[in-house]
């Protein structure tokens, strides 16, 4: 990536700026951002595709008489960034004509800062021969085992380069770096198939994450597991206790408490694709949403996490925030724009856009599970009858989020106290509130472990967000589990 | 509103890319090169509570650059088109495929080929505008808030230069746009929805289409909750589309071949109702077809499913060369169409029932079982108890639990093709359909 001259972007944001205050709008930002992805892709013992993507461009945001424009370009340059500020001063009021309600942003001090993601090794100073060599190798690995067929291996790293600058006086650098990698062997038996994974978390670290990550150690498990389950019996429909592990936990909060706890979606912003929210604002502060048991937090403040950025994208400052406290529902992810809608004083730093092109929006926070006192053992020997599950698998959850369904990457069926033997097609539903009432146990923190996710969709034209849910192992009670085939 | 700074900006044209492509084989080292072009210049109004909530127009250049040396291949992209950053993009390719490994199944650029000349761009979209957009959001908001209903959806249009090109002498290049309405009426915990796209954005139909939400949030206040299990449904277009759309994904060749795809084994035999086919249709006027894939293939009609026999599979290049394979089929433009026994519209699917359940669509649509395709996902935005020939009542929404596969062999009747798109799916034309035994597993709150 090119070196970056942060005052010469300044120079280019202080034109947008300029015609913004000279509007007579209240309000607006300009987002540079310079971007660069590299993906590296095998497939079935091959290297199938190797990319390095560079997206540049700006978006210039605009309030004016309490109404949002927003106009962007990939053409960054002197004549094309004043030309594209004008445009979103025109759009915004385009948009006053039909607005009832006019927006009014949550106080926010004015910031000048720099934030640069921790990283020890930049993936992209990694030669590509290091990453396609542990990609071919852990493919192989993958097809020793007798039964698989298939297998899938993937490295990714992404580097934002952005410069917020608001009509405020706000002036903010940010270099943030994200990496992951993962890989998959899929095996047939009896005319079926089944896939395992293995998956680093998203994060905003360096190439340690993969290189700590020892593929090829974990390779010859996952490949002995995919055969497991496809040979393993199918689950028998009925109530189960279910020990959860973190990295199906993280989808489990992403869907059921992250979604849901969006102000924006509680207000109806959403009502028309991604959906509205069952945790309205008058259940503030009163809604039992789970057991005692249950502390979700939002921190966007952990290092190393996604949404860990300094700023959001209206110059917000990260926070960390209770959303759940003992069971009780108590906090929402809001923006500028929202936060003064149900009277609190400023904002909790969660609206992200996907880049340039994309109007920011609240977004998930970083919500995690509080890690609670017990272990992993102790959660499975109280267990007379139960399913320990891992990982991520097929999930749908309800416009307002209540009636969810969720699969798995693996199933263990536990009896009395004791892993037994893996099952397939384990599928599990229930009700949000119903659910997390049910959890009766929460492993310490030596179990807790972060994953994330890069495509959460929301927002039209959609976005992307990216967020990061941490958890420890958790139990629940009781829960309706169904066998995932078309004929039950 | 003036339309000033918001004058459609001038998108890269067929001389402009061909200039551009012919620069970059120059200067390339490689075997093989190929590049892509997409330039993009759109905008979305968003709308909820009766007011606009977003309102953007963005330009994006995409060029992408692939470089092969041997079987060693590498790409770059680049949203720059100045003369240093493609040729940075171009630098990066060549050093991308020097150090990658051989790839066994590479295979070289397309050879130059003729492309038919498709209706892909419509000049109203494409000057239609922040204000152009903002008319139409009005419309479906006053004819909302005139029925003391919310309103909560978008207008989008956009028009885009799509041009891929190759060192072979491969090149295609063609404008194409698209229009997008969707809306959800909303009285109180009761909502309604429609939803269109078109080349024309005049062809939106966003008073019809209001209306028919309006009409639908009417209907849905005080569902009454109805147990789980198998019920008779007739499922609108929207919700077929979403049904389809999955087993149009899990299509692919290679899959078919390794044994990991639903279909596999299943070539040439009969797996859905024998009344109905699937085709290609890039040059039907209300689909959104175009001249060529982003390999540069052109697009042509096709046949997948005949008489319900499975016909076609979703080929790469290579295992269509492996498996012999001159003509790759593309399912772009999907028409599902049934005999001559289709009925007029959903209207004569209800007056035909007993008892029912009339699902408006489905949301969050996702597979549960790879190998039998069973998918789960929700009723949403009108969900009704038919009785007797007629609705009701409103009903909470379902989860539903069935595979395609299975649903498109138990079609009691159907409608002839209508225009469906959903959040979750591209534009289709399918039958609404009268499903027998169809499996809600779950209900929701509301």
């Amino acid at each position: 990536m090119k070196a970056v001259n942060w005052d010469e972007l300044a120079e280019l944001a202080e034109l947008a700026v300029s015609r913004v205050r000279a509007s007579g709008a209240e309000y607006g930002d300009i987002r540079i951002l310079d971007s660069e992805v590299q993906t590296v892709h095998g497939e079935d013992r091959r290297i199938a595709k190797v990319r390095h993507n560079r997206d540049s461009g700006f978006g210039v945001r605009v309030l004016y008489r309490g109404a949002w424009g927003f106009a962007a370009s990939s053409i960054l340059s002197p004549e094309e960034v004043p030309r594209v500020a004008e445009l979103a001063v025109e759009i915004a009021k385009g948009s006053a004509g039909l607005v009832n309600e006019p927006v009014c942003l949550a106080d926010e001090p004015v910031h000048r800062d720099q934030v640069i993601t921790p990283r020890r090794i930049d993936p992209f100073s990694v030669p590509l021969e290091d990453k396609t060599t542990l990609l071919l190798d852990v493919m192989e690995y993958v097809h020793r085992q007798p039964g698989v067929v298939r297998s899938r291996a993937n490295l990714w790293a992404r580097r934002d380069l952005k410069l917020f600058v608001s009509s405020e006086g706000s002036r903010l650098e940010f270099d943030l770096l994200a990496t992951q990698g993962d890989f998959e062997a899929t095996a047939v038996y009896d005319g079926r198939f089944a896939s395992r994974s293995f998956s680093t978390p998203h994060l905003r670290t360096g190439y340690e994450l993969i290189a700590d990550a020892n593929f090829l150690a974990e390779a010859p498990r996952i490949a002995a597991q995919a055969v497991e389950k496809v040979k393993a019996p199918p689950v028998d429909p009925g109530r189960y206790d279910l020990v959860l592990d973190p990295e199906h936990l993280s989808l489990t909060i992403h869907e059921s408490c992250g979604h849901p706890s969006e102000l924006d979606r509680a207000l109806g912003y959403e009502a028309n694709y991604a959906g509205t929210s069952f945790l309205t604002p008058d259940k503030r502060g009163t809604f039992r949403y789970g057991s005692t048991h249950v502390n979700l937090v939002a921190d966007n403040t952990e290092p190393e996490t996604l949404a860990a950025t300094g700023y959001d994208d209206d110059g917000v400052t990260c926070q960390k925030w209770d959303i759940v406290r003992e069971g009780i529902f108590v906090g929402y992810c809001t923006n500028r724009e929202t936060a003064s809608k149900i009277g609190e004083p400023r904002s909790r730093g969660s609206n992200r856009a996907d880049g340039w092109g994309s109007v920011p929006i609240v977004r998930i926070a970083n919500i995690g599970l509080e890690p609670g006192a017990a272990t992993l053992n102790d959660l499975i020997a109280d267990v007379k009858r139960g399913i320990y599950i891992e990982g991520h698998g097929s999930y749908s959850i309800d416009q307002r989020r209540y009636n969810f369904q969720f699969g798995g990457d693996a199933f263990w069926l536990i009896e009395n106290g004791r892993r037994a033997h893996m099952l397939r097609d384990v599928i599990y539903y229930g009700i949000t509130p119903e659910f997390w009432g049910s959890c009766d146990g929460v492993a310490d923190r030596s179990h807790r472990r972060r994953y994330g996710f890069i495509t959460c969709g929301k927002g039209q034209p959609g976005q992307s967000g990216w967020m990061t849910h941490a958890a420890a192992h958790a139990r629940f009670r009781n829960v309706n589990v169904i066998r995932g085939q078309a004929a039950s | 509103m003036t339309e000033g700074s918001a004058a459609a900006p001038k998108l890269t044209d067929r001389d402009e890319f061909r200039f551009l492509a012919d620069l970059v084989f120059k200067r390339s080292s490689g075997d093989q090169t190929f590049v892509a072009l997409h330039d993009q210049h759109g905008g979305t109004v968003r709308f909820a509570n009766n007011q606009v909530i977003q309102n953007v127009d963005t330009r994006r250049i995409s060029f992408s650059v692939t470089v092969a040396f041997g079987r060693r291949h590498g790409t770059a992209d680049t949203t720059d088109l100045t003369a240093g950053s493609v040729q940075d993009a171009l630098t990066r390719a060549e050093r991308l495929a020097r150090v990658a490994p051989e790839d066994p199944e590479y295979l070289p650029p397309v050879e130059p080929q003729s492309y038919p000349i498709a209706p892909t761009s419509r000049p109203e979209t494409a000057a239609a505008g922040p204000s152009g957009r903002l008319a139409y959001a009005r419309q479906a908001i006053e004819l909302c808030r005139t029925e003391r209903l919310t309103a909560a959806g978008i207008v989008s249009s956009a028009a885009a230069a799509v041009g891929v090109a190759a060192s072979n002498g491969l090149f295609a290049h063609e404008e194409r746009t698209e229009a997008r309405f969707s809306l959800t009426a909303q009285a109180g915990e009761a909502t309604g929805w429609a939803s269109a796209a078109h080349r024309s954005i005049d062809r939106l139909a966003v008073g019809e289409r209001t209306r028919f939400a309006i009409d639908k949030a009417k209907r849905s206040i005080e569902a009454k909750e109805m147990p789980a299990g198998r019920y008779t449904v007739i499922l609108e277009a929207p919700a077929v589309a979403g049904l389809l759309t999955w087993f149009i994904w899990m299509l692919d060749a290679k899959a078919f071949y390794k044994g990991t795809s639903p279909f596999s084994g299943k070539l040439g035999q009969q797996i859905i109702d024998p009344r109905l086919s699937l085709k290609n249709r890039p040059d039907h006027p209300d689909l959104l077809g175009y001249g060529f894939t982003s390999e540069g293939l052109p697009v042509k009609e096709s046949t997948w499913i005949e008489a319900g026999v499975l016909r076609q599979l979703s080929y790469d290049r290579f295992t269509a060369k492996e498996r012999g394979i001159d003509l790759i089929a593309t399912l772009e433009s999907p028409l599902f169409s049934g005999d001559e026994s289709a009925k007029a519209d959903v209207g004569d699917l209800i007056r035909s029932t007993a008892r029912g359940v009339l699902v408006t669509t489905f949301w969050y649509i996702r597979p549960v079982n790879p190998t039998d395709l069973t998918l789960t996902g929700m009723t949403r935005d009108g969900t009704f108890l038919v009785e007797d020939g007629r609705i009701t009542t409103a009903v909470r929404n379902f989860r539903f639990h069935d595979s395609p596969l299975r649903v498109f062999t138990e079609i009691d009747a159907f409608t002839v093709p209508q225009e469906a798109v959903t959040a979750e799916t591209g534009k289709l034309l399918v039958p609404a359909m009268k499903i027998r035994d169809f499996n809600f597993s779950s209900v929701t709150r509301f």
